[in-house]
């Protein structure tokens, strides 16, 4: 058997050597490729297509090389791929996992290329992820943020008139559809299972407390603050007011939410714009009667901070053709491109113009919180956090059972965020 | 009485000679096995040995993301068992799981031997039946099992409690199964044992099946009760392969990532990480490569201690015979 291999390597060697024609080494010296890796789902293909042929057109003896990476694995692939002698010439990352690559110095200083890089619109979440120790890594690519949606339909009946503009108003109409709906026994006026941390830095931010302070490179947990405490509290008053019968122990994921609001008992959840479609795929009929609204802030009239994910954009530090590559991605960031983006139904990370996301209720009420999106500490350690064992899912569980006190419960998340911090 | 004539192998004879070989003197006929060996061997060392010197040599170094990108090499002596040593978590995960393994390896391997012991006394249509669900169990991919076995134990929507509240037993109307690591780690052993008891049954009943029926017949005209009829007919047959599953369930399951992950990450508050997870969140996750291979290395010596006595027999008895 194993003769048999080794004979079949040698001979497909022989073939591959004998295929190569000698006199394709001379043209690369002019001809150049860039090879480009962008992420399942994030540019449409329109805007790719018509950023490539002007690029290209731009650059006459540059070929891009587009392929698109799928999300799982990636940290993986990633890894090998910038460790090869002929590494990818762009890649995404996700947002949070871009300190990661930039604190272990793999990737382009990009902080002298800031204002060539349409720097001005940036966004200021996706800004703070690329950087480490002072020096800009990777830039923003586009982000999305968390928003209230519900079913237009129930709220008439209900009788809401307008949609909830502060916590309070939030409750009332939790109280009226429940009033309306509550007997049916699979009702649930908010779906919200018990450990969607993003809702939660939602509420936290809104009262003033963040995950971790932050000195230079190092980061110091601050779930301990009365803040933090506040935003948990009112999470928990959220989920006792819904009645939701979301498990206590899971997230957003398991069971997925979309699936279980698409089943029709649900008037709202917290998420992301695109779960709208994951909900309607069996009932497209339902797609209409769905609309959207910001976290509503304690402080009526107010949206509140929301948890900002995304991507950015980077050049490892190994590629041989960084100069055309800031070229892409000075193109990319540019205000034609960014707007497509915003047209694909993402918030651009290069851009404050938002008036494409306005045309639709949904990515609308994405559109006006984002303005006020925040991210996670922008620490290296913060990928191998989201990576398994979240503090902050443990505590929202923990909490949230009844398992632990407030106390206890925000004092352990503290202690498990700091250990995580200092494992680098 | 054995009746049974077996063919007459004098113990020390050499098997045949390949037939290319006959006929040729003395060195030829030497080197030939080894010659056939030869690129077993090679593979062997090759994909296995080699892996493994570098694995011990990657845990002297410092190998982060930036090194291995750079391609630098930065030996740091013990640092990295220090560091991994110092920990007093790596302590607690390291014992958490030695019992979970012994747990487990004594669940499954109990178990197999009870059913393999049940298939002998029961119908032959009835053993069909239990042969059947056990070759189901185990031909199901792991992550199907482990998603049906979170599906059963699901706070909400779990079968096991709708069940246990019908029952009468309120108290498990919404229950959490994974709200502490114990009880976690519970669910994620019996998803274990589920997974591996039929392959330990069927070793130990094809070894049942091996024991003389005239054994047996002697054995109940001589009045013996069953436990007599087991520890003197049944046990000396199936002792070596006893040992052999129990050593071998004893290297997987002390190495199980996928269930463990797949159900709880390690968590709530890490109680139910195991010494793979903690490898893959702080060597890879973190990507932190020396201290990963570091973990590994002390994997491996834990694995060597616990497996000793096993070593010890396959050493000490010739060609393999454990009995």
């Amino acid at each position: 058997m194993v003769g048999v291999a080794s004979i079949a390597l040698v001979t497909a060697g022989c073939a591959g050597s004998g295929g190569t024609d000698p006199g394709s080494d001379a043209g690369t010296d002019e001809q150049r490729t860039l090879t480009v890796w962008l992420m399942d789902g994030s540019a449409p293909e329109t805007l790719t297509t018509a950023l490539h042929e002007e690029f290209e057109k731009a650059n006459e003896n540059v070929t891009v090389k587009y392929e698109i990476q799928e999300w799982n694995g990636i940290q993986d692939k990633l890894t090998t791929a910038l460790a090869s002698q002929e590494p990818p010439d762009i890649i995404e990352l996700g947002n949070t996992q871009a300190p990661a690559f930039a604190a272990e110095g793999v990737l382009t200083d990009l902080t002298g290329d800031i204002d060539a890089l349409n720097g001005g619109q940036w966004l200021d979440s996706l800004k703070a992820s690329g950087e480490w120790d002072g020096k800009q890594f990777s830039t923003p690519f586009y982000a999305a943020n968390r928003e209230v949606l519900y079913r237009t339909d129930m709220f008439e009946q209900a009788g809401i008139t307008a949609t909830p503009t502060s916590r309070q108003e939030w409750l009332d109409a939790i109280a009226k559809l429940e009033a309306k709906f509550g007997s049916s026994k699979t009702f649930q006026p908010l779906y919200l299972p018990g450990q969607n941390w993003y809702a939660l830095l939602s509420f936290i931010y809104d009262e003033g407390g963040d995950i971790a302070e932050k000195d230079g490179t190092t980061f110091t947990a601050t779930m301990t603050s009365p803040e933090a405490k506040a935003g948990l509290e009112f999470y928990k008053q959220l989920v006792e007011a819904s009645g939701t019968t979301a498990p206590k122990d899971n997230d957003e994921q398991n069971p997925e939410q979309a699936g279980i609001f698409g089943q029709g008992e649900v008037a709202m959840m917290i998420g992301l714009p695109w779960e709208v479609d994951t909900a309607t795929k069996d009932k497209p009929e339902l797609k209409e009667k769905i609309s959207a609204f910001p976290i509503p802030s304690k402080n009526a009239g107010e949206t509140a901070p929301v948890f900002q994910g995304g991507s950015n954009l980077a050049i490892p530090v190994n590629s041989a053709n960084a100069d055309l590559a800031k070229d892409y991605l000075k193109l990319m960031l540019s205000d034609k491109y960014q707007g497509m983006l915003a047209e694909g139904g993402m918030v651009p990370g290069a851009s404050t113009d938002l008036s494409a996301l306005e045309k639709n209720a949904v990515s609308k009420a994405m559109a006006d919180a984002s303005k006020n999106g925040r991210s996670v500490p922008a620490t290296p350690t913060w990928a191998t956090i989201e990576a398994g064992q979240n503090p902050l899912k443990d505590m929202l569980t923990a909490y949230l059972t009844g398992s632990k006190s407030l106390d206890q419960a925000t004092k352990d998340a503290s202690t498990a965020l700091d250990a995580a911090f200092s494992a680098s | 009485m054995t009746t049974t004539a077996l063919p007459v192998v004098p113990a020390g004879t050499p098997p045949a000679p390949p037939r290319a070989g006959r006929g040729r003197a003395g060195l030829g006929e030497r080197t030939i096995p080894y010659l056939l060996l030869a690129p077993a061997v090679v593979t062997m060392l090759v994909l296995l040995g080699w892996p493994a010197v570098q694995v011990i040599a990657i845990s002297f170094r410092r190998l982060d993301l930036g090194e291995l990108v750079r391609g630098e090499v930065v030996w740091v002596g013990l640092d990295n068992y220090r560091a991994v040593l110092a920990d007093p978590e790596v302590w607690t995960v390291t014992l958490r799981t030695v019992v979970f393994t012994a747990s487990v390896v004594a669940a499954t391997v109990i178990g197999g031997l009870l059913l393999a012991l049940l298939m002998r006394h029961i119908a032959a249509g009835v053993r069909v039946a239990v042969q059947i669900c056990l070759v189901l169990a185990w031909a199901t991919p792991i992550l199907a099992t482990t998603t049906v076995f979170q599906w059963i134990f699901d706070q909400q929507y779990g079968i096991l409690n709708k069940t246990l509240v019908k029952l009468g037993f309120d108290s498990f109307a919404g229950y959490s199964w994974f709200s502490s690591g114990a009880s976690t780690l519970t669910v994620v052993g019996l998803l274990i044992v589920w997974q591996a008891m039929p392959f330990v049954c069927f070793t130990i009943y094809a070894g049942l099946l091996t024991a003389p029926k005239e054994l047996y017949e002697a054995a109940s005209m001589d009045g013996a009760s069953g436990w007599q009829t087991f520890s003197t007919v049944s046990w000396p047959v199936i002792r070596p392969l006893v040992t052999l599953a129990t050593f071998l369930s004893l290297i997987w399951d002390f190495k199980v990532m996928a269930q463990v992950w797949a159900i709880r990450q390690g968590g709530p508050d890490g109680e139910s990480t195991t010494l793979p997870v903690l490898l893959y969140l702080k060597g890879i996750a973190g990507r932190h490569f020396g201290v990963a291979s570091a973990i590994a290395v002390l994997m491996i010596l834990v694995l060597l201690v616990l497996s000793i006595r096993y070593l010890q027999l396959l050493l000490r008895s010739k060609e393999g015979d454990l009995s």
